[in-house]
């Protein structure tokens, strides 16, 4: 048997994982995606006889921040072996081939799965002059996602560029960026928007489908029910000093130290609908506003244009006392100038800065 | 800060919320002695905070058993004081609680061996002991 032939149960079993570790998935997996409980064991016996699922990643006008935080580099978990089950068949920044080699590859993955591929995007689609803003040898994004989304079983729009058109649609635009389903109107989407995203949205949503054969229940945005169906603010840890009025004013102050609300600096958690705060970023470390910054809102439609700005409340306000501010990121520079003039003074001769 | 039943929300203690639960437990024990069906309550799909879950726990109480399974981080699988009643945690490589359930059946699915792994086993045990054979005979 090959790799190809083999189904995910065969190849987990290879690595030394049996039914119980699958089953223990797939109930943290149901957990997740809020599926009735009593579907783990339908997921893990799906999953163990599930083939390969072909994936054709296109990256369009991105940052590649949304394929960085989605590559695996932990312990080899269920999670990170399903990963590597997936057969990600196209993509650019990973794969060793290139130019007319991985024209081929990409045409041929095409033939190979067509009506059954996932078509991964990551990136806003320019529309402006022809859409002459991103190009891949040669060919416009636009053109490109015309092409091959007509065979795509469905679509993935990863990251708030792909799903909202993101940084690049901001004011004034000048690419015309827009999101994917500006485009395409007639295939199953599902918007997997933050910037970058959860890594496990797009886990949650892979395991769903290579286990049921469909999307998981999105919202009116095409978002995964399961993961933007409540707000960041709903599910933070600081809304009980919300509640009872306890604000931080700067970020330096004692509220701040405090550990209270950072709604007055600007936190965009009560209008932004993510899973920041339950599900946590870096292996479950943390998330922005554990780390003492507001929410910026960054998987919302339009998040960068919001009236405002960053640190003006959404009930309006002044936002942070600037000038302390300014002060505090003044003397950081001032500090980390000096200190980067003594390390050039103090680094062996004959070396040089990369 | 006072804690209550409903995570991230400020009001106090709720024994309300754990009577509620509670009671779905029940009907689910009504339910499987009644048809056979199993069911399960997903802990960590409710608001709920720590001092609540312990409440909880506190109330269905410990049973005849407990089990250990190692596999990609450990999981405790153990019977409360109601038989039949199972509180089911799954933590990851970690540490971290990934999943955590109340079962209500009378062995929970995570226990039972898979059949492809018992044949697998099979294929492992018929080795050895073909192994254990030779070296006698030689």
């Amino acid at each position: 048997m090959t790799a190809a032939d083999e189904n995910l149960g065969e190849m987990l079993a290879r690595r030394g994982f049996g039914r119980r570790g699958l089953l223990k998935f797939a109930i943290a997996m149901t957990s997740s995606l809020a599926l009735p409980p009593g579907m783990a064991v339908a997921m893990a016996d799906n999953l163990a006889a599930a083939k390969r699922q072909s994936v054709i990643w296109l990256s369009f006008q991105e940052c590649t921040g949304c394929l960085e935080t989605l590559l695996r580099t932990d312990s080899p978990t269920i999670a990170a072996l399903i990963f590597d089950f997936i057969s990600l068949d196209y993509q650019e920044a990973l794969m060793a081939a290139a130019g007319g080699a991985a024209e081929r590859t990409l045409r041929q993955a095409v033939a190979a799965n067509r009506g059954k591929y996932l078509l991964a995007i990551d990136g806003s689609v320019p529309l402006a002059d022809g859409g002459v803003y991103s190009l891949t040898g040669g060919k416009s994004n636009v053109s490109m996602l015309q092409e091959f989304a007509p065979d795509a079983a469905a679509i993935l729009a990863i990251g708030t560029c792909a799903a909202y058109g993101g940084i690049p649609k901001a004011h004034p635009n000048p690419t015309g960026a827009v999101g994917v389903e500006d485009v395409i109107t007639d295939k199953p989407i599902v918007n997997i928007p933050g910037c970058p995203p959860i890594p496990d949205v797009l886990s949650g949503v892979l395991v769903h489908f290579v286990s049921f054969g469909r999307l998981p229940a999105l919202d009116d945005r095409k978002r995964p029910l399961a993961y933007f169906g409540t707000t960041i603010h709903d599910q933070c840890y600081r809304k009980p000093f919300y509640d009872q009025g306890k604000f931080a004013k700067s970020f330096d102050d004692e509220g701040a130290r405090q550990g209270w609300c950072l709604f007055e600096l600007g936190c965009k958690g009560p209008t932004t609908h993510n899973a920041c705060a339950s599900l946590k970023w870096n292996d479950n470390t943390s998330f922005p506003i554990e780390s003492g910054h507001g929410c910026l809102g960054c998987s919302e439609p339009d998040f960068w244009d919001q009236e405002g700005g960053f640190y003006t409340s959404l009930a309006g306000g002044t936002g942070p006392g600037w000038r302390d501010a300014g002060i505090a990121a003044a003397t950081g520079i001032v500090l980390g100038s000096a200190a980067a003039i003594s390390a050039r003074r103090n680094a062996p001769k004959g070396t040089t800065e990369t | 800060m006072a804690q209550g039943c409903l995570k991230n929300f400020n009001f106090l203690a709720d024994d309300g919320l754990v009577d509620t639960l509670l009671m779905e437990v029940a009907d689910l024990l009504e339910n499987f002695l009644a048809h056979g069906r199993s069911g399960s309550i997903d802990l960590a799909g409710l608001p709920l905070s720590a001092s609540c879950l312990a409440a909880l726990e506190q109330r269905l109480g410990h049973g005849e058993i407990s089990a250990i399974i190692r596999v990609s981080g450990e999981s405790e699988t153990r019977e409360t004081a109601f038989p039949g009643v199972w509180w089911t945690s799954h933590a990851d490589e970690t540490g971290r609680i990934i999943a955590m359930l109340i079962e209500v059946t009378d062995v929970p699915d995570i226990l039972r061996a898979g059949k492809a792994d018992m044949a697998r086993g099979q294929i492992r045990l018929q080795a050895a002991t073909s192994f254990a054979q030779a070296r006698r005979t030689a």
